[in-house]
């Protein structure tokens, strides 16, 4: 009995690793990549036009500054690892140079890194009259990749 | 005041000493520099002229602009004599920019927005010819345009402006306010927003009735939005401050950035103007009409070509 529950349990514990590691051996589908780092992209959007708000003084959630610029610190190091090679054709605006070009590419993407990571610097220190000219420095380079990395289409 | 004196004297002497083939009668003043830097500037002129993504010096030209007649290589247009405009006159430019005529009477294609340049005042014209005339002068060939055969022939073009073209400064709308009047001045005369956003014809002219309604072939096979006020397909739902944050810093409401043409026309030219004749800009075109006109782009294809093809 003792022995037939032991078995039960391996066989069991076998089949799940099995699986599990057939997912994770699994390349991600070009598809799927495109679609996940337009939706992080869109997320950095949403931030973006959320702090500019804040900052601006159109609205008073001054408190939710931090996470929106916490976001936009940690999401931005994601933009090098969300081009992998083979995910550069389908539904997507990412223009060849980004693999062709691939260091100035990443130039550009530790720019938004490092740009986001002193917009979050300067939240923390509540160093108010830096916000605007922090957000704008990270604007530029959003706008700096697109024009050298995005394909224009409709909005 | 005896220091102001030989302060003055000093200045005096540099300037006499300026290496410069001009006289001192004829050296432009500040204020025509400053005006023609502003027009030149909300002409757009450098994105076009200049080949920035290779390096290219400014205005020198040499930059691919494709379209569905062919690829135009845009003219060198610093004053060096050989290569440049260096040998034009005043009265040459101005034909240029006004009657789509280059030196020696030949006939310019369309791709230089002279269709909207002929909207600008005589003023303007001749600030915008002192500024480029004061730009250093780079020795560099023009690269001849590479166009599909049924465009290659420049005689057509004279027959291209019969049809489509009205030369002529902007003739203010009395009934209209003076900042609605300088909007369109700005976005007609200078920005020549609607030479890329207003769709064209198979004969490559502007469709009127969809003035802004954004086109799937744009330049560099881009989807140009369409940016009237319809709140579905256009931009109706923005806001003139956020229509002006976008010409001003490149940022949908949405948190979006522009990229391509767009970001290039922003960073040389649009980032400069002064925020009333953005809001100018933004009132005209936001007076528009709405046109319901959704784009939309054919998926990407993968520049490593398979086997079969």
């Amino acid at each position: 009995m003792k022995q037939s529950i032991f078995r039960h349990h391996f066989l069991f514990t076998s089949v799940w690793l099995l699986l599990g590691a057939s997912i994770m051996a699994h390349a991600a589908e070009p598809e799927d990549i495109i679609k996940y780092r337009q939706n992080v992209m869109k997320s950095q959007g949403g931030h973006m036009a959320a702090a500019a708000a804040i900052i601006q003084g159109k609205v008073d959630f001054k408190d939710q500054l931090l996470t929106h610029a916490k976001a936009l610190e940690a999401t931005t190091r994601f933009i090098p690892s969300m081009f992998p090679k083979d995910s550069d054709f389908g539904d997507t605006k990412a223009l060849d140079a980004v693999w062709k070009n691939n260091a100035a590419f990443l130039k550009d993407a530790k720019n938004a890194q490092e740009k986001s990571l002193a917009l979050l610097k300067a939240v923390e220190a509540g160093d108010t009259k830096a916000y605007g000219p922090r957000l704008k420095e990270l604007s530029e380079t959003c706008k700096a990749c697109h024009k050298d990395f995005r394909k224009e289409d409709d909005q | 005041m005896a220091l102001s004196l030989s302060h003055g004297l000093v200045l005096a002497g540099l300037l006499a000493a300026a290496p410069s083939a001009q006289s001192a009668g004829d050296r432009p003043s500040d204020a025509v520099l400053t005006r023609g830097e502003y027009v030149f500037q909300a002409a757009g002129c450098y994105g076009c002229h200049t080949n920035d993504k290779h390096g290219g010096s400014p205005l020198a030209g040499g930059r691919a602009l494709v379209t569905p007649f062919g690829t135009f290589y845009t003219p060198n247009i610093t004053p060096d004599p050989e290569s440049g405009i260096g040998k034009w006159s005043q009265q040459d430019f101005m034909q240029a920019l006004r009657a789509g005529v280059g030196r020696n009477h030949a006939q310019l294609y369309p791709a230089f927005p002279y269709t909207s340049y002929t909207r600008m005042t005589d003023e303007d014209l001749h600030a915008l010819w002192v500024y480029l005339q004061s730009r250093p002068a780079v020795k560099q060939a023009n690269r001849p345009h590479d166009l599909k055969w049924f465009v290659s022939v420049r005689s057509l073009i004279t027959l291209w402006k019969a049809l489509y073209f009205t030369p002529g400064a902007y003739k203010p709308d009395p009934q209209k306010s003076t900042s609605w009047n300088r909007g369109a001045y700005l976005v007609l005369a200078m920005a020549h927003c609607g030479e890329c956003h207003t769709p064209r014809n198979t004969l490559g002219a502007a469709k009127t009735s969809l003035a802004y309604a954004g086109t799937s072939h744009g330049p560099d096979d881009s989807v140009i939005p369409n940016i009237t006020p319809d709140k579905a397909t256009g931009i109706g739902r923005w806001t003139t401050g956020e229509f002006t944050a976008y010409l001003k810093n490149g940022m949908t409401p949405d948190g979006d950035f522009a990229g391509g043409l767009m970001a290039e026309e922003i960073d040389n030219s649009l980032q400069h103007l002064r925020k009333d004749d953005l809001t100018d800009i933004a009132e005209f075109i936001q007076s528009q009409p709405a046109v319901v006109n959704a784009l939309h782009k054919a998926d990407k294809k993968s520049s490593v070509k398979a086997d079969w093809e």
